[in-house]
């Protein structure tokens, strides 16, 4: 692939695209917020009333939420590129395939950005936690996370649309292999809520970097096979 | 002996796995062979019927 | 079952003295470890699990790289020999993953008094069984050519993110000691005996890793074959 201007161009309009129809329906990001929600208030039930328990979960609970945010995120975009057929479609406007899974991965984090702006209040609020002093290097960690979820679920998601069982697979492929994720983004944010900064976690931060890192190149690289015909 | 029946049921588990899968290689690679070969005769039969069907015609 | 020819294609190309040799091997094996092989003095004779539970664990990890490589070379040359390979060692890779995940309980609970803990290396091998297992439910079907070629990409991702969850786990684990440690059981520094007996008991394991891969992929192969032949029995009688 060659990151020059018609290959920005090219996924910026797609991302413009989505984006629009987006905002028109705003069916993805609909459904992603309310299950976000669901899950933390579903979490606030069954953990009880202990407050040294919600606060020693609560950043495990804010990354389930995200995780599964992702998942039906990807399916519901999925299923929509499903019915509309409009893959092919632009798959044929595209010379360089790397473009459309770049937008793709975009839209999703962007998506899933929105989310974790939208439930950090709510997040605070329920599980009494004080997340004001570290605000920005919080905001770094649900960055990184975000972005290595929106990477690899989108080159899953991918994967998954043209086979039967689409609904079932994604979450199948996509949590297995995000674990090493996930533990680093759920422990760096408990560090954080705990009142350490991010030269603390820099074990963690440069955990979730490599993930993001290599999964990116890695999708980049494979995703010509998962378009090809 | 003590803890013998933790080793006893290791050992017996990963045989009885490990000579399960044999058995049911086997028995696949079998009644594949055994399609294949009555299908490649069916179709053997086809196509001989087929050209004497033609040469009948003409 | 001896190696033979028909219609001009290898039916078998499976030669009988390969088996016999794992045949031998896995029986050596078997004396080594309850015969020849000194009982350890902490563990006392579960410890002989180790042999073929750490044969066992290599042999997955040697099954999931054959599905990497496999994986990368199908997607570069498009032959189905690798899909074949690929597909066929990732099942391998189940079957012992499996026999891990069993005996390592098996192990563990007289030696740490729980039947799981989470270790890094078990719960390494319980996220490749679930990644694995995912591949394999991924291909069920193998007749659609795109299935294959997914298929290829999750054994790369998959393989790719070893390092990846075997580093957050030891991450993860600094924050979660063990439950309760009855006896602590060592397996490095093995003594020479232990060490040969180990050896053999991993020689076998590979040997027969071999040999069933080619059994599986035979079923692979015949499987492919059969779905061509319908598909000319088809066209002779339908035209």
């Amino acid at each position: 692939m060659s990151v020059n201007g018609a290959f920005m161009r090219q996924a910026g309009a797609i991302l413009a695209k989505d984006l629009k129809t987006e905002w028109r329906a705003r069916e993805v990001f609909t459904s992603m917020f309310v299950f976000t929600v669901l899950v933390v208030v579903v979490f606030q039930f069954t953990i009880g009333s202990n407050p040294a328990l919600i606060r020693e979960v609560a950043a495990g609970v804010l990354w389930v939420a995200l995780l599964f945010a992702t998942v039906i995120g990807l399916q519901r975009a999925v299923q929509m590129e499903g019915e509309e057929d409009c893959l092919q479609g632009v798959l044929l406007a595209v010379q360089d395939r790397s473009a459309l899974f770049l937008a793709k991965a975009l839209a999703n984090m962007i998506y899933l950005l929105v989310v974790a702006g939208c439930i950090l209040p709510l997040f605070a609020l329920w599980f009494r936690v004080d997340l004001t002093a570290s605000l920005p290097d919080l905001g770094v960690i649900l960055a990184l996370g975000i972005v290595g979820l929106s990477v690899l679920g989108t080159l899953f998601s991918l994967i998954v649309l043209n086979i039967r069982m689409r609904e079932v697979m994604l979450p199948l492929l996509f949590l297995p292999v995000s674990v090493p994720l996930l533990i680093a983004s759920v422990y760096a944010t408990g560090d954080l809520i705990d009142g350490k900064t991010l030269a603390d976690i820099r074990d963690y931060v440069i955990l979730i970097t490599v993930f993001d890192v290599v999964f990116l190149v890695l999708a980049v690289l494979i995703f010509d096979y998962v378009v090809e015909e | 002996m003590k803890n013998f029946w933790y080793l006893f049921s290791a050992y017996t588990i990963i045989w009885t796995a490990l000579w399960a899968y044999v058995v049911y290689l086997s028995q696949a690679n079998r009644a594949l062979k055994q399609d294949i070969e009555a299908l490649r005769a069916q179709l053997d039969n086809v196509i001989a019927a087929n050209d004497a069907s033609k040469e009948g015609g003409v | 079952m001896a190696g033979g020819e028909k219609n001009g294609r290898p039916v078998n190309f499976w030669p009988g003295w390969y088996a016999m040799l794992t045949y031998v091997a896995m029986v050596a094996a078997l004396w080594c470890i309850f015969v020849y092989a000194p009982t350890e003095k902490a563990q006392g004779i579960v410890q002989r699990i180790f042999y073929f539970h750490v044969s066992s664990a290599m042999t997955m990890f040697v099954a999931f790289f054959a599905v990497f490589v496999a994986s990368i070379i199908y997607l570069w040359k498009h032959a189905d020999w690798w899909d074949q390979t690929a597909m066929s060692a990732a099942e391998l890779g189940v079957l012992f993953c499996t026999l891990v995940l069993i005996t390592g309980p098996i192990w563990g609970r007289p030696i740490w008094g729980v039947w799981w803990t989470w270790d890094p290396t078990l719960t390494l091998t319980l996220v490749l069984w679930l990644i694995y297992v995912a591949y394999l439910m991924l291909r069920a079907d193998a007749t659609d050519p795109r299935r294959a070629r997914f298929a290829a990409i999750l054994g790369i991702v998959g393989f790719i993110d070893v390092p990846l969850i075997r580093w957050s786990i030891e991450k993860w684990r600094n924050l979660h000691p063990d439950p309760v440690i009855v006896q602590s059981g060592g397996t490095t520094g093995l003594p020479p005996a232990m060490m040969l007996t180990f050896l053999v008991s991993l020689t076998a394991f590979l040997l027969l890793f071999v040999f069933l891969l080619r059994q599986r992929m035979a079923i692979a192969r015949r499987r492919h074959e059969l779905e061509v032949l319908r598909y000319k029995v088809d066209e002779a009688l339908f035209g």
